[in-house]
């Protein structure tokens, strides 16, 4: 997957979780949590839904690497380069 | 057969924790012993009618919009479209303390502050602050028993006030004697004087089909009258061997039966009986046809009373407590169907030791189940007007029938005084949701299994 596709993969799955997320503004190097008003509890579902889509294991330790749309693809690009 | 997580009890909290696993494509098998899930709020069938279990109200009412509310949270968890249920807001509803002060109030906050601005005039100001204080009060984070009772004594300094908001509040989620902690306090009187109740149309049995639904469509797997016998933790794994001899391995357990019970299947209680008293109550359910509901049911949705002079929330000296309890009428919900026959349910608080020392004799059980429904029909009559010539049938649960049909310890609905809020029970692969865990009611339970869900098993799978 490429960063584009990727950034796009978050998306979606935010929009799967919220379908009244308001993406058209969000700033990619901004928190995603503040900016879409998610509270941990749907941030988790990012962490499973991209388990269910393509089998990541993200640690625990590992989540604040995906808390702007920028840092996701950054840590995801290494993992789902084969995808 | 090994899979990743069990859950035991199909009540609530359960069949949440069910949907929120089985939604990210993992595998789930939650196991009921009773034929049919549900737990404390579930269905019978008599006369070939559907009655409810429990359902007076669902708590925590909110409008789509407020996303961070509970109950949207909550569904937005659970991946249950609003679309899906359909919403009957309530009337209006009342604390009514017999000779002192009735109380109205609905799911918009304002009807409550003005009747609380007229009937305690200058306590106006105080509410308000209360109000300041529990929204900047972390409810949910850990912290040791506080008295919220002693807490409201202290601001309110007005005791009849105190015990008005508290009966609501301690009928439908305390369950320590005459008292609440005060996160529990401040949980309850969101959930219910600030966001309000509803329920949704049709029955329990159509809300739980949903839970269900989601839950086979996810891929989940529910068993019914498949009850565990005992489960045990190994070396990374743990085991469930249930009760037709099946043994089931998997990576974790949640189990929602209560923390007491949770340990005699772990047979780690070392045969030691904890004593804590625990509330019990009785329900009763009277059927009428819609044309006989009397006056005072009229535009009504709950009535929480009180006929003494002091509120005791506490295990009466008798059978049953009839000096207050909750009157309730299904039929009195925004946009319910229309039915030619309605019910009106009425809640007291109970002695189980009394009721089970009167099973001991089963006409002597009988014949005191009879004398208590008419003592509650005859107390809510004279709060809400003649109705018992009319009633076409009834039927009451004790506090035994609650402990036959759910296995709960004293047939208490409100669990163990003592909840274990993180739901860590001291073992790295079986954690307990639901009752004990401390979040009660419907919507409190089903965030139970999905926050313990959340906290202690997704993250590992
Ligand atoms: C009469 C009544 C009226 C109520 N009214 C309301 C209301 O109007 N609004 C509201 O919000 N709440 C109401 N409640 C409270 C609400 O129903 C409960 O708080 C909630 O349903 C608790 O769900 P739970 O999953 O924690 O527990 P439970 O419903 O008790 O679920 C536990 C389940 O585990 C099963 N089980 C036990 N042992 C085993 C075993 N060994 N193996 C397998 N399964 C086992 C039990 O059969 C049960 O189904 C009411 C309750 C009652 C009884």
């Amino acid at each position: 997957m490429t960063g584009e596709e990727i950034k796009d993969l978050i998306l979606e799955i935010i929009e799967d979780i919220d379908d009244e997320a308001d993406l058209a503004g969000l700033d990619p190097a901004g928190p995603l949590r503040e900016q879409l008003d998610l509270d941990s509890m749907d941030f988790l579902d990012i962490v499973m839904e991209l388990r269910k889509r393509h089998q990541l294991q993200i640690p625990e330790e590992d989540y604040p690497n995906l808390a702007t749309l920028n840092s996701c693809v950054i840590y995801l690009e290494p993992l789902l380069k084969d995808k | 057969m090994r899979l990743p997580v069990l859950i035991i009890g199909g009540g609530l909290s359960g069949l949440a924790a069910a949907v929120r696993i089985s939604r990210f494509g993992q595998r789930v098998l939650l196991v009921e012993q009773h034929t049919r899930p549900g737990g404390l709020n579930s269905w019978f069938f008599r006369n070939k009618t559907l009655f409810e279990t429990g359902l007076h109200a669902i708590t925590n009412f909110a409008e789509p919009e407020n996303k961070h509310a509970p109950l949207n949270r909550l569904l937005r968890q659970l991946k249950v479209k609003r679309s899906e249920i359909e919403f009957c807001p309530q009337l209006g509803s009342k604390i009514l303390f017999e000779n002192c002060a009735t109380l109205c109030f609905s799911n918009d906050f304002n009807l409550f502050e003005t009747e609380i601005n007229e009937k305690f005039p200058g306590a106006i100001d105080k509410v308000r602050n209360l109000l300041t204080f529990l929204q900047k009060f972390d409810a949910f984070a850990p912290a040791p028993f506080r008295s919220a009772r002693a807490f409201l004594d202290e601001i309110f300094a007005e005791p009849l006030l105190t015990e008005m908001l508290l009966c609501p509040l301690m009928y439908y989620g305390s369950s320590n004697e005459n008292d609440m902690d005060l996160a529990q306090f401040a949980i309850m009187f969101r959930a219910i004087f600030l966001e309000g109740m509803f329920r949704p149309q049709g029955s329990i049995k159509d809300f739980i089909d949903l839970l269900l639904r989601h839950i086979q469509e996810n891929g989940g797997e529910i068993r019914t009258s498949c009850g565990v016998q005992n489960i045990a933790q190994h070396k990374g794994y743990a085991t469930a061997v249930l009760e037709n001899g099946e043994e089931i391995e998997c990576d974790y357990i949640l189990s929602t039966i209560g923390s007491q019970e949770t340990e005699a299947l772990l047979q780690r209680n070392n045969g030691a009986r904890d004593d804590t008293p625990r509330l019990s109550f009785v329900e009763n359910i009277f059927q009428l046809p819609y044309e006989a509901l009397p006056a005072g049911a009229q535009g009504t949705t709950i009535i929480f009373f009180n006929r003494g002079e002091k509120f005791h929330y506490q295990r009466p000296q008798n059978s049953i407590d009839p000096r207050s309890g909750v009157i309730c009428f299904p039929s009195g919900f925004k946009g319910v169907a229309k039915r030619e026959l309605v019910e009106i349910r009425t809640t007291h608080l109970a002695a189980t030791e009394k009721w089970e020392r009167l099973a001991m004799v089963p006409e002597a059980y009988q014949q005191e189940k009879k004398r208590c429904s008419g003592l509650s029909c005859s107390t809510a009559e004279s709060l809400i007007g003649d109705f018992a010539h009319a009633v076409t049938f009834r039927d009451m649960f004790t506090p035994l029938t609650i402990k036959r049909y759910t296995g709960k310890i004293d047939g208490a609905i409100y669990g163990h005084p003592n909840k274990i809020k993180d739901g860590n029970i001291g073992l790295s692969n079986i954690f307990l949701a639901g009752t004990d865990q401390g979040f009660l009611g419907i919507v409190g339970s089903m965030l139970s299994g999905v926050s313990i869900v959340n906290q202690h098993i997704l993250p590992r799978l």
